[in-house]
């Protein structure tokens, strides 16, 4: 084999052996945020029944009390938006569907809190809160969907209980693209963020796959001259 | 705990033992979907029923142990002071009161039901109502005044001008315990700022406050 066609074979062996590192580092950061958001979601779940036992705990009917319905609504909707993400996050960690899910179930998760604390605009901040720990995945495609999220929640409500997210009953049909323009605001600035993340990443992989490569040479030179001091001796 | 090795959905498609696991995921997906989709559906709907609404008298009702304001409009609020959602009700009256300062004067009126106990209506809501500049808290022992003024849901709101004609009556939020910007707001910051609005009324929503008591609690109606 000629000088040029090894260091062509030896070259390839590095950008694949920079590429499985940058997939095992990737998919690291994946699984461990997959069961980050698990233990999240848990806690969430546990936060709304809170907050429904201690803000909403009954409904009235003049002297007449009965267990408010936010709080069954805490315990059986927020089981069941988990009920999902946490399957796969505990089953199928690192797999690209399961942090889409988990996504999806975050921005429902936003829903169910907003109307569980009454609409207070201070709640409405766990939209952008969760937009930003979504961004741990590095993953932008992930940022889309909590954004589609976002669009179809507002679109939905907007077509049937206009009056529930803008306060009016017959708004402008484009009234929901305000509300989404602001979460897409800060999507776009956290995509950048993952993009940047992932060429250092790559440029890390590439990096380690070199100091392995020359390591491993080095390794094989001082194997051959010990071997030829050994026949020599 | 096994991790899935390639990232693409797809390709599972084509791998025969992934293909069953596929499916598995797939159907769990659409049941989490058919059960969610339902779910939020019944949450907006109770959030969107409004309370019963029977129309407030057209003039202040003779009688009545409120006080009307002579040189400015009177708001009143009824509520009863055990109602979660009755919460959102007072933070848009904290809001109306400081946007409208000197030009509104409020009455947070709370329901007492004869046969209670003592600290009944002495809730989060009364301290509440009492700490909003320009609001007077009043107890209305067996909901004689809610009746004068035919509400019956908590939350229920009229405004009155200075001549005791009736301007608006309905409710200040958008849903069930929301706070935020409602129709029902903005029709009385209209009425305040120009004296006009598109309509006089808004749905209320909230806790009912009809009690054993006094069944008929807003069908007494009285002339003024």
């Amino acid at each position: 084999m000629k000088t040029e066609e090894r260091a062509d074979l030896a070259a390839q062996a590095i950008v694949r052996r920079a590429e499985e590192r940058f997939r095992a580092h990737w998919m690291e950061i994946a699984t461990w945020t997959d069961r980050f958001f698990a233990k999240l979601l848990v806690g969430q779940w546990l936060f709304a029944i809170a907050i429904a036992l201690l803000v909403s705990p009954y409904a009235w009917e003049g002297k007449t009390r009965t267990v408010h319905v936010h709080v069954w609504f805490a315990i059986f909707l927020g089981a069941a938006i988990n009920a999902f993400p946490v399957a796969l996050a505990v089953r199928r960690p690192g797999w690209v569907v399961t942090r889409h899910v988990i996504a999806a179930a975050q921005m429902l998760w936003s829903a169910l809190l907003i109307h569980l604390t009454g609409g207070r605009i201070e709640t409405h901040f766990h939209v952008f809160g969760s937009l930003g720990i979504l961004a741990f995945y590095r993953d932008w495609p992930v940022l889309v969907t909590a954004t589609l999220m976002v669009v179809a929640d507002h679109l939905i409500r907007g077509l049937f209980w206009p009056e529930s997210v803008y306060g009016i009953a017959s708004p402008e049909w484009w009234r929901f693209l305000e509300h989404a323009f602001w979460v897409l605001f800060s999507v776009v600035f956290l995509a950048m963020s993952c993009l940047r993340a992932l060429k250092e990443m790559r440029m890390m992989a590439e990096r380690g796959a070199h100091i392995e490569a020359l390591s491993e040479s080095e390794w094989r030179r001082s194997s051959v001259l010990e071997r030829v001091e050994k026949v020599s001796a | 705990m096994t991790a899935v090795t390639t990232d693409a959905p797809l390709a599972c498609l084509f791998i025969p033992d992934m293909r069953t696991e596929w499916s598995g995921w797939l159907a769990f997906g659409i049941v989490w979907v058919l059960t969610l989709a339902p779910g939020f559906a019944l949450l907006w709907a109770y959030k969107m029923r409004p309370g019963e609404a029977d129309g407030a008298p057209d003039v202040w009702p003779v009688g009545t142990r409120i006080a009307r304001n002579r040189d400015r409009a009177t708001l009143v609020l009824f509520a009863h002071p055990q109602c979660p959602c009755t919460r959102a009700s007072l933070a848009e009256l904290a809001r109306l009161m400081a946007r409208f300062e000197g030009r509104l004067g409020a009455n947070v009126v709370f329901l007492r039901p004869l046969d209670v106990g003592g600290d009944w209506d002495s809730s989060d809501l009364w301290r509440r109502a009492s700490t909003i500049p320009g609001v007077t808290v009043v107890r209305d022992d067996d909901g004689v005044e809610a009746a004068r003024f035919h509400a019956s849901t908590s939350g229920a709101t009229v405004l009155y001008d200075v001549q005791g004609r009736l301007l608006f009556s309905g409710g200040i939020t958008s849903a069930r315990g929301h706070e935020g910007d409602s129709a029902g707001l903005q029709r009385i910051s209209s009425l305040l700022r120009t004296g006009k609005a598109d309509r006089s009324d808004a749905p209320v929503y909230g806790c009912s406050m009809r009690h054993e008591a006094r069944p008929a609690l807003a069908i007494q109606k009285e002339t003024p």
